[in-house]
């Protein structure tokens, strides 16, 4: 306990002198996720075991888990036994991937902290693509840090379960492209500066060409909705761990920086039309009685970058990460509490409601 | 618009080819000219708008289709009937699922998936960390590799005295090495 405390503390006093780029970084990078795939030696992987031997992961897993004091305070969760829209939420916070909920027999996961809340998240899903995934999702630019708690977790496990390893191909995954250190750091971030200065393509192929991959805020074959990209990094193979996170930061600073250069240009060059663009976002959002979660994403996005180059100023001061994780439809139906089913249109009703309720300042 | 092939008719249908979403290759054609150029029927002709497009641009179609991982197996074509003894699985399967059956699947289709993964990831040999109850020996391999690292940066920077001290400790623990597998 005191070594996390004095770490903790030291990150505090190393960060006094960045904290005004710090901010601006989350700003841009919305969210951290690292994550780890392990794989358990002497049984079969994902994709041809049996229902039976699922279970028999699981329990021997969980097993484990329970054993582990660091792990004591995670909730554990079949996935064949929460509803389709608790499925959904866990689908929509980034803490399962979608792949969990298809053939579900014998999957699980731990998760550490309410869904609900916006702070490191922590999860691990098990019998999905891989015997295990470990997962930590941090707000902001934090690669280090949930880097360094998903290790806690895998040393704490890797002392009671061996893992399928090969010293060639290091941890043995399911998918050749996870090979090596099996360890996949993913980011989201919010460009619009690049977006609308239509740099984004060159962009792209940029870092496309250093091994990152880019797709939209709901993963695989999802359309860019937003402004929002998930980039993450891919070969795994001959690097150590290390050499991946400090990349992956570098990588992300870079696209800070670049980011925030468009904003700039397109401030001092293309100011009415980023006036135009905002206000209409604006006057959408306060005057819409029904928004879909695409649009408010789009139109959330404008407002934020209308907040951060100092256009629009009648707004509330709000947290677009935050935000666009609570008005996700299965967090607002299932944070109605109501029994029977809300309809689609009053999920948008109450979306909009709750973005008004968020951003407005109250006419006096 | 007039057909890019005939260039007589109204060009009804417009084919788009993103490369790299940066480039376009654009193609204006009539339907009579899409339908020569494409040895379809009419009736079939829209069902299919991936084969439509493989055929007039001689892509992939299946580079297209799929998530990531099968691509990769795409790339490789295998005529074997080989199974995994440990769970089965056949080369069919894995560029199905994208996925390999077991662990054991890397050594006994070591000879296919070798290049394969190297294709994927530029390179064979793992650098990270090795498992905390695994061999001596692979531990002492993995300081090993750590050192080597450290000499080439000690030699980049010119940091000739570090570098003579890695070597000596790289020489040692080689000699170690040596011994206990002989052994």
């Amino acid at each position: 306990m005191g070594k996390t405390n004095l770490f903790s503390t030291m990150c505090k006093n190393s960060d006094v002198g960045r904290k005004i780029s710090k901010d601006a970084r989350s700003k841009i990078i919305l969210t951290t996720r690292v994550q780890l795939a392990r794989n358990l030696s002497d049984h079969k992987f994902g994709s041809t075991s049996s229902s039976q031997e699922k279970n028999d992961v699981l329990n021997l897993i969980i097993g484990v888990a329970s054993g582990i004091r660091e792990l004591s305070d995670y909730k554990f969760y079949t996935v064949n036994k929460l509803t389709k829209v608790q499925r959904r939420l866990l689908i929509e916070k980034h803490l399962m991937s979608p792949e969990m909920t298809s053939r579900m027999q014998g999957k699980g996961v731990l998760v550490k902290s309410c869904p609900c809340n916006h702070r490191k998240s922590v999860s691990i899903m098990i019998n999905g693509e891989d015997h295990l995934r470990i997962q930590c999702a941090a707000p902001g630019l934090n690669v280090r840090e949930s880097y360094k708690e998903i290790m806690k977790i895998e040393k704490k496990l890797e002392k009671k379960l061996t893992f399928a390893f090969n010293s060639k191909l290091g941890y043995l995954t399911a998918c050749p492209v996870n090979l090596g250190t099996a360890l996949r750091i993913s980011v989201i971030a919010h460009l619009p500066g690049l977006v609308m200065s239509s740099k984004i393509t060159d962009f792209i192929n940029n870092i496309t060409n250093i091994g990152c991959r880019t797709v939209g805020y709901f993963g695989e074959n999802s359309e860019i909705v937003g402004n929002l990209f998930q980039i993450s990094r891919r070969a795994t193979l001959g690097r150590s761990e290390e050499d991946i996170v400090e990349e992956m930061n570098a990588i992300c600073l870079n696209i800070v920086e670049e980011e925030e250069k468009a904003r700039q240009t397109l401030k001092a060059n293309h100011l009415v039309d980023m006036e135009d663009s905002v206000y209409r976002s604006y006057g959408v959002l306060k005057y819409a009685k029904m928004l879909s979660y695409e649009e408010s994403l789009e139109l959330l996005s404008m407002i934020e970058l209308g907040m951060e180059l100092g256009i629009v100023k009648n707004v509330k001061k709000f947290n677009f990460s935050k935000l666009v994780n609570i008005i996700g439809n299965s967090h607002i139906m299932l944070s109605m509490k109501k029994d029977k089913k809300l309809r689609e249109d009053e999920v948008d009703f109450i979306r909009a409601n709750v973005i008004r309720e968020k951003i407005l300042k109250r006419i006096r | 618009m007039i057909c890019d092939s005939c260039g007589k008719n109204k060009a009804n249908i417009h084919l788009i080819k993103a490369i790299n979403n940066n480039d376009a290759e654009k193609m204006n054609l009539c339907n009579d000219c899409a339908k020569n150029l494409l040895f379809s029927s009419g009736e079939s002709f829209f069902s299919d708008l991936a084969e439509i497009l493989s055929s007039i641009l001689e892509i992939d179609v299946k580079f297209y289709k799929g998530d990531e991982n099968k691509k990769f197996f795409d790339s490789v074509d295998w005529i074997n009937d080989k199974k995994c003894h440990c769970c089965g699985t056949d080369l069919k399967t894995m560029k199905k699922t994208g996925k390999v059956g077991c662990a054991n699947c890397y050594d006994e289709f070591k000879d296919g998936l070798y290049p394969l993964i190297k294709s994927i990831h530029g390179k064979i040999g793992h650098m990270g960390k090795v498992p905390c109850n695994s061999s001596k020996r692979l531990k002492s391999e993995k300081i090993l590799r750590d050192l080597k690292v450290e000499l080439d940066e000690a030699v980049i920077i010119e940091n000739f005295e570090r570098a003579a001290q890695l070597r000596d400790m790289i020489k040692k623990l080689q000699k170690k090495l040596y011994k206990s597998s002989n052994r």
